[in-house]
């Protein structure tokens, strides 16, 4: 009975997801109930042996969930279905077919990592993808954040800033903005390490922005002196700073050595 | 550790002279494989009477060398000759043995003498300790998965072995367990299905915590460490040493191996100076070159891995040594390429090495080398000279666009690579000469000399404290003292008494 109701419930959510465009309200009510449905099924964290199908669906609902999740622009919930899915594709990926969405949503997590500056997880989860690494190159979808992270590192912001428009999946695009974010203020910290002034033109490319007024109010938030006679940004340079002696540390270290002398001799 | 090793060899020259006859003869021939097994089912023996797990230590040690040099054959023969006639034990452990076959044969014919010169045992009546039962299953297992052909019946055999330990649940048994966990852990990956035994390790090694069983727990650490790394969960295996603590009494090869999968965990998780402390340590502590090569290899692999990507260049002695000289030699090349700082020669070199380093799970990690490879270009570009275009900069570097080395200048001067300027106007960068090495006062000095200073004295502590005393030595000696304090007692009391004649002093006079 619970199991009829969960099917029409599934294919409710299935046409109102693949509703262009998506009744994204209705997709959450239907995801609410849904999830209570998989979890008296014992489907939504799943062990030993299931029915195929049975657990085709439950992660067909968890997929629907997590894309919806970025479509509603709710990551923390996009990271809930995402590590509920983690078992569908890796403890059940002998039984179950492959899912066409796996890698998207795979690469959204990338994604996401990146844009959260969380470099080391990124790149966990990268060796822990089920890929041979030469595969990753030829998958538009883990290659885009691949890509994307190692223009970030090396400093091409440019090459980030242009495949900006390259995503593979529409939902990659709602990172995009966090992530110029992130690199607007990476390009500016490292202006105001590398150069002395600029001209306001060429600041205006540099950090990607369209008007003028735009830069203004970036510069004034990170405190930039603008001469607007030259149109010219200069960054203060920070004089050398004072170095303090380290007290407390010295002296800790010191007692510590002697009390470990003292053991010695 | 060297004053580990030597308080051992002290303790075993002690030992040696107290060791029972037949011991001794187990000593000096160069033993036969059955004399060598039976000798060490003596010391087993001892070590389940005296409680002193030293003795089985001695046995598992020679288990690696043991196992290369024997056959069915003789493990069939040590078992006859240790088990009553009529015993059940005998007979399963029998029943695990391939039936003779006919290569079997002529190496019976090999063995037999070995039997026959041993003394014609006294019929055993008694049933021997079931750690005996044990050895001799974990040599089964290991000559099961010797000859390859049989991983299924080592697996079950290895299973079955598994839950007699765990109902026989005897302390002494702690170490051999330890091994014979190894030797599941073999069958289940030869079998190719090593996912599967997660869960029993993980339920042993629960256990093995609860009784403080550290031989147990630190050989199933690893093991599972092992299986995360398998299927690259690293986060697994992340949350596995987060949760556990590796028990410090644990041996040197048992460290090493817990180092090195520690280093590997550390260099995906982008932590490259832990992973390097845990792989220089995971060096240190396993066994020399020559015995294990194979560790010896993988770990330096990742070891130049972690250094590059450290921004080191790492010792060039390493790709000479003629353990490592072959199988490190893409790496070599990747080490040329990042020194020069040629993205060109860098991707090549990644190119033409690319299944070997899939193949040591070091792919992505020397992907990540790319960005360390332009440092060290601009690096190199911004010593030599003083004023350079950026135009000049993307064509020595091989980068894409000028826009880019504009972005990547700018980010290596952010980072602290180099000590320099941009100018936009004329799109250049200026050098800030030599004169850049200011670091290196205050502060920085001191930690590392801390650093150092906590290495020394930390090796100092662990030195005393793996120092051992074997137990009631200093009874002799206490007793030595006593007399001498005696006799000395005397000696004052007859001084007073006047009682000491001349001829007792200068006998010569």
């Amino acid at each position: 009975m619970a199991q009829n109701q969960l099917k029409t419930q599934y294919n409710d959510l299935k046409r109102s997801f693949d509703a262009k465009p998506s009744d994204l309200k209705k997709c959450g009510l239907l995801l609410a109930k849904l999830k209570i449905g998989l979890i008296e099924t014992g489907l939504l964290t799943p062990q030993g042996e299931h029915n195929v199908d049975d657990l085709v669906v439950a992660r067909d609902i968890l997929e629907i969930g997590a894309i919806w999740s970025i479509r509603t622009r709710d990551v923390p919930s996009f990271d809930r279905y995402f590590s509920q899915l983690q078992t569908f594709y890796t403890d059940y990926s002998s039984v179950l077919p492959p899912s066409k969405n796996e890698y998207p949503i795979r690469g959204l997590n990338l994604i996401r990592l990146l844009t959260q500056n969380r470099i080391a997880d990124f790149h966990t989860t990268l060796e822990s993808l089920p890929l041979p690494a030469d595969a990753i190159a030829d998958n538009q979808y883990i290659s885009h954040p691949v890509n994307l992270e190692q223009w970030l590192m090396e400093g091409s912001y440019s090459k980030v800033w242009n495949a900006r428009e390259r995503a593979p999946v529409e939902e990659y695009k709602f990172f995009v903005d966090s992530l110029m974010g992130t690199i607007r203020n990476e390009i500016a910290s490292c202006e105001e390490a590398a150069y002395e002034s600029l001209p306001l033109k060429d600041a205006l490319t540099l950090l990607f922005f369209n008007t003028q007024s735009e830069l203004l109010t970036f510069a004034q938030k990170r405190g930039w002196q603008i001469d607007l006679s030259k149109s010219a940004i200069t960054f203060a340079t920070k004089g050398e700073e004072q170095v303090e002696i380290p007290k407390q540390m010295l002296i800790s270290s010191s007692l510590a050595y002697a009390r470990e002398l003292e053991q010695i001799v | 550790m060297p004053s580990e090793m030597k308080s051992e060899k002290e303790d075993k020259k002690d030992e040696k002279k107290q060791e029972i006859k037949e011991e001794e003869e187990v000593k000096k021939e160069p033993p036969t494989p059955l004399a060598e097994i039976k000798g060490n089912f003596v010391l087993i023996d001892r070590a389940v009477s005296t409680l002193e797990p030293r003795f089985t230590h001695r046995v598992l040690r020679t288990l690696t060398t043991l196992v290369k040099k024997i056959d069915v054959a003789i493990i069939r023969n040590a078992i006859e000759e240790v088990y009553p006639k009529e015993s059940a034990t005998k007979t399963t452990l029998l029943s695990w043995l391939p039936s003779s076959t006919t290569e079997d044969v002529d190496m019976q014919v090999d063995s037999i003498p070995t039997s026959a010169t041993t003394a014609k045992p006294v019929p055993i009546t008694s049933e021997p300790v079931p750690e005996i039962d044990i050895y001799l299953r974990l040599l089964i297992i290991n000559q099961l998965l010797k000859t390859g052909g049989d991983i299924s019946k080592a697996k079950d055999l290895s299973f079955e072995t598994v839950k007699k330990m765990q109902a026989l649940n005897r302390r002494s048994l702690d170490s051999i367990a330890a091994k014979v966990w190894f030797a599941v852990e073999r069958a289940f990956e030869l079998g190719g299905d090593l996912a599967e035994a997660r869960p029993m390790f993980l339920a042993a090694q629960r256990t093995a915590a609860l009784r403080h069983d550290d031989d147990t727990q630190a050989s199933l650490i690893n093991r599972l460490l092992r299986s995360y790394l398998a299927y690259s969960l690293y986060d697994q295996a992340d949350k596995l040493v987060s949760k556990t603590t590796f028990p410090a009494s644990a041996g040197n090869p048992q460290y090493a191996r817990y180092h090195y999968y520690l280093g590997r965990i550390k260099a995906v998780q982008l932590n490259y100076s832990d992973a390097h402390t845990n792989l220089q340590q995971a060096i240190r502590r396993a066994p020399p070159a020559t015995v294990a090569p194979g560790f010896y290899q993988a770990v330096h692999k990742l070891f130049v891995v972690v250094e590059l990507l450290m921004g080191d260049i790492p010792d060039r002695s390493i790709f000479r040594h003629p353990v490592l000289e072959k199988p490190l030699k893409g790496y070599f090349e990747i080490v040329k390429a990042v020194r020069t700082g040629s993205l060109s020669q860098f991707q090549q070199t990644v190119l033409k090495h690319a299944t070997l380093f899939q193949a040591d799970k070091t792919h992505t990690l020397i992907t990540r080398l790319r960005q360390n490879v332009i440092k060290t270009g601009i690096r190199r570009l911004s010593l030599a000279y003083s004023l350079i275009s950026l135009k000049d900069i993307c064509v020595k570097l091989h980068l894409d666009s000028e826009e880019d080395a504009e972005y990547i200048v700018g980010k290596a001067i952010r980072d602290g690579v180099i000590d320099g300027r941009l100018v936009h106007e004329k799109g250049w960068m200026t050098c800030g000469g030599a004169g850049g090495v200011k670091r290196g006062y205050g502060a920085e000095v001191a930690e590392t000399f801390s650093r150092r200073i906590g290495y020394c004295l930390e090796l100092h502590n662990q030195s005393v404290k793996a120092m051992r005393y074997p137990l009631n030595a200093h009874r002799k000696e206490l007793a030595d003292a006593e007399g001498a304090r005696e006799r000395e007692k005397e000696l004052a009391k007859e001084i007073q008494e006047g009682d000491l004649d001349d001829e007792d002093l200068g006998g010569e006079f």
